[in-house]
């Protein structure tokens, strides 16, 4: 058998198998099964968590930021203070 | 013509910012001096972040020194602090000290007070905006410590020498309301 001749065969028209229409035709008749309802829940339920665990690192992490910035804003003063503090006492040294 | 008006505008922007930001004195010059240093205080808070710091310290309003430290940081859009503690004496020259003297010899910026001693040199200046002090900025030399403070925004020395709760200093400020700063200047020794 050549080529031609298998391709021929391979391709060749055939009628469906019996009931075949029927079948396709009851399939699209039914109504899509719907997704249980406690996946919904689940995935509702994830989505909620994921919001809250976010903002509440979003949160923690301005919380700790500001921590850190009004503990090294009370630094900064305190050094100044203390330099203005010590250019006082030498310029009053200088005075007397 | 719309990519024109963007770049104009762009443009405006920029040069809008430009005298903002050649007054703001940077700190440069002293990076390698951490490494000789024993301790080392390096602080930049931008206005951002001393508002989160303003909001951290007075939240629950009770604390009446956090209130005022809160106050006092309200005035303020940047503060850059660095000091530097060696074990030995000249860990650092004060020709270190070159690149921030020529900014504030800039226009805006006013020598308040200089004392300078055999080893030890100390400087405060202002800057002014319009009239109004919109910051300042110290110099403190010692032997085996560097601090240059830049403070950006105004801040009521009076009221920085009262927060005595948080560990900083009082400094009380003699002749207070008796003329300008600058009919108290005193300068030792020149250089």
């Amino acid at each position: 058998m050549n080529l031609d001749d298998e391709l021929r065969a391979a391709m060749r028209r055939e009628d469906p198998p019996l009931g075949f229409t029927q079948r396709v035709v009851a399939r699209a008749q039914t109504k899509p099964v719907k997704k249980p309802a406690m996946f919904r829940m689940i995935w509702a339920a994830g989505l909620a968590a994921m919001l809250v665990i976010g903002f509440t690192a979003v949160s923690e992490y301005r919380q700790v930021k500001a921590e850190r910035a009004a503990s090294q804003a009370v630094v900064a003063l305190r050094i100044t203070a203390a330099k203005l503090n010590m250019t006082r006492d030498k310029v009053l040294k200088l005075e007397n | 013509m719309q990519k024109l008006l963007v770049t104009v505008l762009i443009g405006v922007w920029t040069a809008a910012q430009l005298p903002a930001q050649s007054l703001q004195l940077r700190i440069t010059g002293l990076d390698g001096l951490a490494s000789k240093a024993k301790a080392t205080v390096d602080i930049t808070l931008d206005s951002s972040m001393l508002q989160a710091a303003g909001g951290f310290l007075g939240g629950n309003g009770k604390d009446q020194d956090a209130a005022k430290l809160k106050e006092l940081l309200a005035g303020l859009k940047a503060i850059t602090v660095r000091s530097y503690e060696f074990k030995e004496d000249g860990q650092y020259r004060r020709e270190d000290l070159d690149p921030i003297r020529a900014q504030l010899r800039a226009p805006g910026w006013s020598k308040i007070v200089s004392v300078s001693e055999e080893k030890e040199l100390t400087e405060i200046y202002m800057r002014t905006d319009q009239g109004k002090a919109a910051g300042f900025a110290i110099i403190a030399a010692e032997p085996k410590e560097l601090t240059v403070v830049a403070i950006e925004g105004t801040i009521n020395l009076n009221d920085l020498s009262k927060l005595g709760g948080l560990g900083i200093p009082s400094i009380p400020i003699p002749n207070q309301d008796k003329g300008n700063d600058k009919d108290r200047n005193k300068k030792g020794k020149q250089e």
